[in-house]
């Protein structure tokens, strides 16, 4: 086993082609902040970090585009950009270590992405290593191209199983004038989601929407099953919020941090815990809020859930979902992705095609691919 | 022309009004939106997916080329059938399917017409944001295939920003679901990847679109120009400002005369450029940005900053913009769309060059673009009839585009590579790149039958690789 750091995307590229070659198999990471994250990792031949490509190789303020390589820190990026009030507002968990590509292999995203959506839809471009030792470019620097295939959409979320990310464009979001946090308690699963709607039909455009269960709750010092909202803007469109948030409490903003910062803290105080992502309909919250025992923290304008288990869950319930962050080691037989779709078959033959002796990552994607 | 026996199974398959076979009639699917020609041995109209697995496993049982078909308001070639074969039109599957308001999505077959969408949940609040300037007769299955923008689609994203999950036929007629309608499904995102793929992998049958809440308030402003240069400052000014508009669409003084002579809405003639400008969301939010605005294009040398006062008065601004290409028609018999793509503070330089590009083709070219996100659209005026203009056209086109490579753009943002630019995907992409969208395209088509001799360029499509990808040797 062996670790190896290369300092230009072509060096990464050749040696994957080398590994690929010689059958070794490999692990790659940026920070590998997130070794909990998706299926069995360990053991491999080599271990590849982006560590190294860590420069920004192109940003226009005045353009709002960035091209920066794979093993910038999220957290230094994000500092650049705030200088120019700019942002990337993908509000991933590890986000102090985290580097920007292991931000994109998870696809990691957060409360914010009511408003500002995911990686998919903030990257204009990128380029990656394929396990041939190529670069391949996918999209480019300017906000709206459709210029070929957008390959580069497979390698976001694919936990670095189809190749290594070595450059990513971003646009970039203005950060807004201001912003306000609200909080409301409910009784119920039933009477929190029904405000969830109320706001949903309103005029309202929250950056961020997020419900949590009552244990998710306490962990905040609330409790009962609590909506949390962040607007933004000029003073005056703050207030309109207020105002048409009756009921709501102004609360602190680092209540974000908190959020952002849950599955890290869970993960680091439950050694043997689990993070459960459920993909949901809207009109699915009422038995994801109430499957779990644990926290639920759910994207309550997106449906998208993340279950918070002490012990791995015996049996997951029937709801779309994935065990996106595990003990490490994983332990034995733990079935990370028990319901693949029916695209899972072209997903496969993708994964054969980009990697056909199965080096890269192997089973990393939720022991499946 | 079609095989007896080929003709015979699709009229068994789909009846005798179900396909179209007769040269006149053949005539009517020979083009799109853009320049390039070729019939179609047979167009067929299947209603089901159904339908279209079974054309779709005739084709390849008698090795037929197949190109799929929405309103053909395509501006790259995109289903130009030049390899002939089946043209399998979308026509008659353009049913909406269901309207789910509360999970804030909608499922469409391809025929569906874009406008259509937002039409049918227009009266609850919601909307479907990208709105090409087609979008009156375009389609859900086209917007897909080209990954189709418009005005709008500045702050909300173009239609893979929109598209959640597709019901598609595969080139052997095998039928697959991707993604769905939830977000963040576990997997590799195909959706991604198919969305914009022109129509060379996958045949598009259902679509799960994103619905959006119809903002609060609009305001449009128009800001009137002495020189593109002032209003392409502009651009940049806002831009850099981080001031973010719904839409930010631009007009040369040439094009703002022939929108304003066939529409009459409200342009001014005697002007050398104009803003549209479109506000949206909060009112608070919205009446604050507005004096910003206003100050940006003052300051950046605007003559004067209307504000629309009444609906009727933004509609007939938009209708001149959407329907301009309508207006130029009145003007010269011919034209050519170009789509090219530059940052945002290339766009005054980019104009001047075009100027000079004009000049020396000598054809005359207007511009009228959503200068917002850089795209690019100038519309080449020539007349097809005169001998050697159309190749002064095409010549005048690529010297654009060449132009936009040069400044760090793209040679199309939103109406696709098709056959006409084929050629040119080898200015912007290397070969690796290249190679690897090739190889994507053989793992889907392997027999390159679906849409062939579009998107990459001669030498790499796919039947002209060596396909490297052999059976893997690993098993999960």
């Amino acid at each position: 086993m062996s670790l190896f750091q290369p300092d230009s995307a072509e060096a990464l590229a050749a040696a994957l082609a080398q590994a690929a070659h010689d059958r070794q198999t490999i692990e790659t990471g940026g920070a590998f902040s997130k070794v909990r994250a998706g299926g069995p990792r360990g053991g491999a031949q080599l271990t590849l970090s982006t560590a190294k490509l860590n420069r920004v190789l192109n940003y226009e303020p005045r353009d709002l585009t960035l091209s920066v390589e794979a093993g910038m820190p999220f957290a230094e990026l994000s500092a650049l950009l705030a200088t120019n009030q700019q942002m990337i507002p993908l509000d991933p968990p590890y986000s102090a270590t985290a580097t920007i590509g292991g931000v994109v292999a998870a696809n990691s995203s957060g409360p914010r992405r009511r408003w500002f959506g995911t990686a998919r839809d903030l990257i204009i471009g990128m380029q990656y290593a394929t396990m041939e030792g190529k670069l391949v470019q996918s999209g480019g620097m300017v906000v709206k191209n459709v210029a070929g295939l957008d390959t580069g959409k497979l390698h976001i979320g694919a936990l670095g199983t189809l190749g290594v990310m070595t450059v990513l464009n971003f646009k970039l979001l203005p950060m807004p004038v201001d912003t306000r946090t609200f909080a409301k308690e409910f009784a119920t699963a039933a009477e929190a989601i029904a405000e969830r709607d109320r706001i949903l039909k309103s005029t309202l455009q929250p950056m961020a929407l997020d419900l949590l269960n009552p244990a998710a709750a306490r962990t905040l010092s609330l409790s009962g099953f609590v909506l949390l909202l962040e607007a933004g803007g000029q003073p005056n469109v703050l207030d309109r919020y207020a105002r048409e948030l009756p009921g709501f409490a102004v609360v602190d903003k680092t209540f974000w941090a908190r959020i952002n910062g849950f599955t890290e803290s869970f993960l680091a105080a439950h050694p043997a815990g689990c993070v459960v992502r459920i993909s949901s309909k809207l009109t699915e919250s009422a038995p994801v809020l109430t499957a779990f025992a644990g926290p639920v923290i759910m994207r309550a304008g997106n449906g998208v859930a993340y279950a918070y288990c002490e012990t791995p869950p015996a049996k997951l319930p029937p709801l779309k979902c994935v065990i996106e962050y595990a003990p490490e080691p994983r332990p034995a037989g733990m079935d990370l992705w028990p319901a693949p779709a029916a695209d899972f078959d072209l997903m496969r033959r993708v994964k054969d095609m980009m990697d056909p002796h199965h080096l890269l990552n192997p089973g990393r994607l939720y022991g499946k691919l | 022309m079609i095989a007896a026996n080929v003709r015979q199974e699709i009229h068994n398959l789909l009846g005798p009004r179900g396909y179209l076979d007769q040269g006149p009639d053949l005539s009517l699917y020979e083009y799109d939106g853009s320049i390039d020609k070729a019939k179609p041995d047979i167009v067929v109209f299947p209603k089901s997916t159904e339908q279209v697995a079974a054309i779709v496993k005739l084709a390849a049982r008698n090795q037929l080329a197949i190109v799929g078909r929405g309103a053909g308001t395509g501006l790259s070639g995109g289903v130009i059938p030049r390899a002939g074969g089946i043209m399998i039109s979308f026509a008659r599957m353009n049913r909406i399917l269901e309207i789910d308001l509360p999970n804030e999505r909608m499922l469409v077959e391809p025929g569906v017409v874009n406008l259509d969408v937002t039409l049918a949940v227009q009266r609850d609040g919601y909307y479907f944001a990208p709105d090409p300037s087609s979008q009156r007769a375009c389609t859900i299955g086209g917007n897909v295939a080209e990954n189709a923008g418009g005005p709008h689609t500045l702050v909300y994203g173009v239609t893979t920003n929109h598209v959640l999950g597709l019901e598609v036929v595969l080139p052997d007629g095998t039928v697959i679901e991707i993604g769905g309608p939830e977000t963040d499904l576990p997997g590799y995102d195909l959706t991604g990847l198919l969305t914009g793929s022109e129509g060379t992998m996958v045949l598009v049958t259902k679509a799960w679109l994103r619905l959006m809440r119809t903002a609060e308030t609009v305001k449009t402003m128009l800001a009137i120009y002495e020189t593109t240069d002032a209003a392409a400052d502009t651009v940049a000014e806002i831009t850099a400002k981080q001031i973010t508009p719904a839409a930010l669409e631009m007009l040369d003084g040439p094009m703002l005369r022939m929108v304003e002579e066939a529409t009459h809405a409200g342009y001014p003639m005697d002007a050398q450029a104009v803003l549209l400008i479109e506000l949206e969301g909060l009112i608070e939010s919205v009446e604050s940005q507005l004096e910003p605005i206003r100050a940006t294009c003052l300051a950046c040398g605007a003559r004067e900053v209307r504000l629309a006062k009444s609906a009727e008065e933004r509609d007939l601004l938009w209708k001149g913009r959407k329907n301009a290409f309508g207006a130029i028609g009145r003007v010269s018999p011919f034209y050519y769309v170009q789509d090219g793509v530059v940052p945002r503070t290339q766009i005054a330089p980019t104009l001047r060059r075009i100027g000079e590009i004009s000049r020396e083709h000598g054809v005359q070219i207007s511009n009228i673009f959503h200068a917002g996100d850089g795209n690019m659209h100038p519309i080449i005026l020539f007349d097809a009839r005169k001998p050697g203009d159309v190749q002064k056209a095409v010549a005048a086109g690529e010297a654009i585009l060449d132009y936009c490579i040069q400044v760090g753009g793209s040679i199309t943002g939103e109406h696709g590579v098709g056959m006409e630019k084929m050629e040119l995907m080898t200015k912007l992409f290397s070969d690796d790149t290249l190679n690897m969208i090739a190889s994507f395209k053989s793992l889907f088509d392997p027999q390159c039958r679906l849409n062939p001799g579009k998107l990459l360029p001669t030498g790499k499509g796919c039947m002209e690789i060596h396909h490297a990808h052999a059976t893997p040797a690993a098993t999960y």
